[in-house]
């Protein structure tokens, strides 16, 4: 070979090399069709997802729906539009004015309009509406909502929220047809669950199965990439993990995380998944029953939360993974949360436990010189009963004797609901939006959508609500400050913050940009993840 | 002393197994009586660290919340004994009593009666006594409560059957001519006479009962899960079968033993007491 042959055979070559797509770059490729397979921990029963809390709701609706607004799929952090193509706030803050997309269409074929924006955000703002997760959270800022026309929608706040866009972008802030709305009366049958998302509601085997097709007529056209999404209902951590190991189930990204001993039998089953470990944004919270004895009475509220060992229960319960004590964590909320180490010297999160525990049981001897007997109530998924067995144990230490009752997750919601139980020993939380507002908004004020407990400190309210108004950042994180000070410090409250949960999850590894939202909520509508082959 | 001492050679050297069941049974008696000195620790004492393998502290190891499993397998004997004994025993009498009355009696309140028992018969054991405990919730009085309603018809059927061949027997027509009074036949007469197979039906259906109560704490339905119970065990064991196999294990091991016992001891009881196997014992 001479020279110049040899030149041009290299020059060629790096043609080539420029110019062919490389094959990572082939395999990035979005590739249409397959079925994801994926699963809930437990039944929804119910599927109105303005009207209901459980996590399992809205994974089983999450596809079918559109919001006005939604976490970039890409880019889970970001809120981007969805039904809205744009919006436009006022210079003082209190009107935003959301632009929507043309030619979208109901999956039975009916065309999509802000009459139909209106008529969901008025069911979920509605004064006698119970909406535990979307009008908990916008009841407090949002003063009314009007349409402006076909293709246009204000929101009137009652003062400038910094949280109304997550709010509004929150997966349960979803838009209903106003006239599935007005032919069904709810959004709970299967019938009901007519969308504009980038699925279609398939089927729904009661305990077994629900399956979504996909939408053709989705309005980002191209999307999405899989002709469908199965979920499996599967109780039990046992039933959990043997599907993942049997590759029954492609992704685990949602409660309940698996603990660090179920990831490393998975680890050891499974070379095709990524297995990571992550927080949900979920938080791990014991409720006590203010309206019925014995915690009505203030000390017998106040020795739970002091004899509760929060650092055994996320050592034993979460296998380590978890924030004990905090009312917000510091990885998750930034600056807003109280520093741990202030809140770990707090009677009650403190260690060693002894003096507190000493303290503890003089206040309950104090009203029940020989104990007390309760029912301490649980939902059987994820692992509660044993966290439920822990808090059992260590309420014995101080005379409080529990009997363990266990409700099938549906029931345990609705009992709890109505107030029908003295204790829950375990309730995770799961945030709607990434915002230091939520946890209060949801478990701690008078009107929080999960206040199981019924709690009402006005001192509380106030302070959530200066918290939630204040735009100023410093200012704000004061007020969150002073806010989870006063909860930890008074020692009475009725929902018990036990710790941040954290936990180990996997994705196959055939699945294709998916995206854990920022909240377990968040980020399940699959409209852009792909198969590989 | 000697003599008792004699017999139970006798009964080692004839009946071996039914010695070795009835050594097990006692044992399970034992331990299920002393659980509270026996055991290190509480059963329900969550004060170790999780998942600790069997070691000279802990015999057999720690569970998923760091209870010790030795403390709670010997208080599950006692738990299981209590299940078991106590529903065999108002279950058995109570389907031995409407077996043998209705027996006797016979007629519409006999036919009537059967059809009750094959009515609950019909329904397969395991999804009534979880039926039941569905409506009744979860406790070990309640597991006991759909124990009875399980065992009941069983053992009305079995004496009846007993009780039939007793009715027609001519010292039974005796009382009768003698103008004995129902009550007074059914007590003097016909119950001692159905005794043997009451015997038989309460050791043999104890295994079972011990079974039934593992079963439906291992599906979540059975005792409360912070109670020692060895079902409620396994299933905390097996979401641990590969870290911490110990808690399977033991608690497993206990229950074929118990179960074996008193099988053998069962089997044991109905050779020496049925009088077609009675020759065995020489």
């Amino acid at each position: 070979m001479t020279a110049s042959k040899a030149l041009r055979l290299l020059a060629a070559l790096a043609l080539i090399a420029v110019f062919a797509p490389p094959a990572a770059q082939a395999q990035d490729k979005p590739r249409p069709g397959g079925i994801l397979t994926w699963f809930d921990y437990g039944d929804p029963g119910r599927l109105d997802v303005h009207a209901e809390s459980p996590l399992v709701v809205q994974q089983a609706t999450a596809g079918i729906f559109s919001g006005l607004l939604h976490y970039d799929p890409d880019d889970p952090a970001k809120i981007v539009g969805d039904l809205a193509e744009r919006w436009t706030v006022s210079p003082d803050g209190k009107t935003y004015t959301f632009y929507l997309r043309k030619g979208v269409k109901w999956h039975d074929g009916q065309p999509f309009s802000a009459d139909d924006v209106k008529a969901s955000f008025d069911r979920i703002l509605g004064k006698d509406f119970q909406s535990p997760k979307c009008g908990a959270s916008l009841k407090p800022m949002v003063a009314a909502v009007e349409m402006v026309d076909a293709g246009t929608v204000q929101f009137r706040l009652r003062f400038p929220a910094a949280p109304f866009i997550p709010s509004v972008a929150s997966a349960w802030c979803r838009v209903a047809a106003k006239h599935i709305l007005a032919k069904y009366g709810d959004l709970n049958q299967p019938e009901a669950q007519v969308g504009t998302g980038p699925f279609k509601f398939k089927k729904y085997e009661r305990g077994s199965v629900i399956e979504w097709e996909k939408n053709p007529n989705y309005f980002i056209p191209g999307l999405p990439y899989l002709d469908g999404v199965k979920q499996f209902i599967l109780v039990g951590g046992p039933t959990q993990l043997a599907a993942a190991k049997a590759g029954k189930i492609m992704l685990w990204d949602a409660w309940p995380p698996m603990r660090k001993t179920q990831a490393d039998e998975l680890a050891r089953a499974r070379q095709d998944v990524d297995i990571y470990q992550a927080s949900i944004n979920t938080i791990f919270l014991i409720y006590l029953n203010s309206k019925k004895p014995p915690f009505d009475n203030v000390d017998m509220r106040k020795a739970v939360n002091l004899a509760i060992d929060r650092q055994e229960l996320v050592a034993k319960a979460l296998e380590g993974a978890g924030v004990p004590c905090a009312i917000l964590d510091p990885k998750l909320a930034g600056d807003f949360a109280l520093p741990l180490e202030e809140v770990n010297k707090i009677p009650g999160c403190r260690q060693p436990k002894d003096g507190d525990i000493a303290e503890a049981k003089k206040l309950v001897e104090k009203h029940h010189p020989n104990g007390v007997d309760i029912e301490i109530a649980v939902r059987s998924v994820g692992n509660y009963v044993d966290r439920a067995q822990l808090v059992i144990a260590q309420l014995r230490k101080i005379g409080i004797r529990g009997t363990l009752k266990t409700h099938e997750s549906a029931a345990g919601y609705a009992a709890f609901g109505k107030g029908d139980f003295t204790v829950i020993a375990s309730q995770d939380r799961s945030m709607d939006v990434n915002d230091p507002s939520g946890v209060f908004h949801i478990a701690y004020t008078t009107e929080g959508g999960s206040n199981y407990g019924r709690m009402s400190d006005p001192k509380v309210d106030e302070l959530a609500e200066r918290a939630l108004k204040e735009s100023n950042k410093d200012k704000r994180k004061q007020a969150y400050w002073e806010l989870q000070r006063y909860i930890l410090t008074r020692g009475d409250t009725a929902t018990v913050a036990v710790a941040w949960v954290e936990g180990w999850f996997f994705k196959d590894k055939k699945v294709q940009n998916y995206k854990p939202g920022l909240t377990t909520y968040d980020n399940n509508t699959f409209m852009k993840v792909w198969l590989s082959p | 002393m000697r003599e008792t001492a004699r017999a139970l050679g006798r009964l080692v050297r004839r009946q071996p197994l039914g010695a070795a069941g009835g050594l097990i049974v006692l044992a399970l008696i034992v331990i299920a009586a002393l659980a509270p000195r026996l055991a290190p620790h509480g059963p329900k004492e969550t004060g170790f660290a999780p998942y600790l393998a069997p070691s000279a502290e802990f015999p057999m190891g720690t569970d998923q919340l760091g209870r010790d499993v030795l403390s709670r397998v010997i208080w599950g004997a006692r738990l299981s004994l209590y299940v078991g004994l106590v529903s065999v025993v108002f279950g058995i009498t109570a389907g031995a009593l409407w077996g043998a009355v209705t027996a006797y009696l016979g007629g519409a309140a006999d036919t009537g009666s059967q059809r009750v028992v094959d009515s609950v018969m019909a329904l397969p054991p395991i999804i009534l006594a979880l039926a039941l405990m569905a409506a009744l919730g979860q406790s070990v009085n309640n597991v006991i409560i759909a124990l009875v309603v399980l065992l009941t018809p069983t053992a009305a059927r079995t004496v009846r059957s007993i009780a039939l061949g007793i009715v027609a027997s001519p010292y039974m027509e005796s009382a009768q001519a003698i103008g004995a009074s129902n009550w007074r036949i059914i007590s003097r007469h016909l119950i001692p006479n159905c005794m043997a197979g009451y015997i038989v039906l309460v050791t043999t259906n104890v295994s079972y009962a011990i079974v039934v109560e593992a079963s439906l704490s291992f599906i979540g339905a059975g005792a409360p899960p912070d109670e020692p119970s060895w079902g409620g065990m396994l299933t905390a064991g097996i979401q641990a079968l590969e870290t911490a196999p110990w808690m399977l294990f033991f608690p497993g091991v206990a229950i074929s033993l118990a179960v074996f016992g008193l099988n053998l001891f069962g089997d044991s009881i109905r050779d020496v007491t049925d009088p077609r196997l009675r020759g065995g014992l020489g």
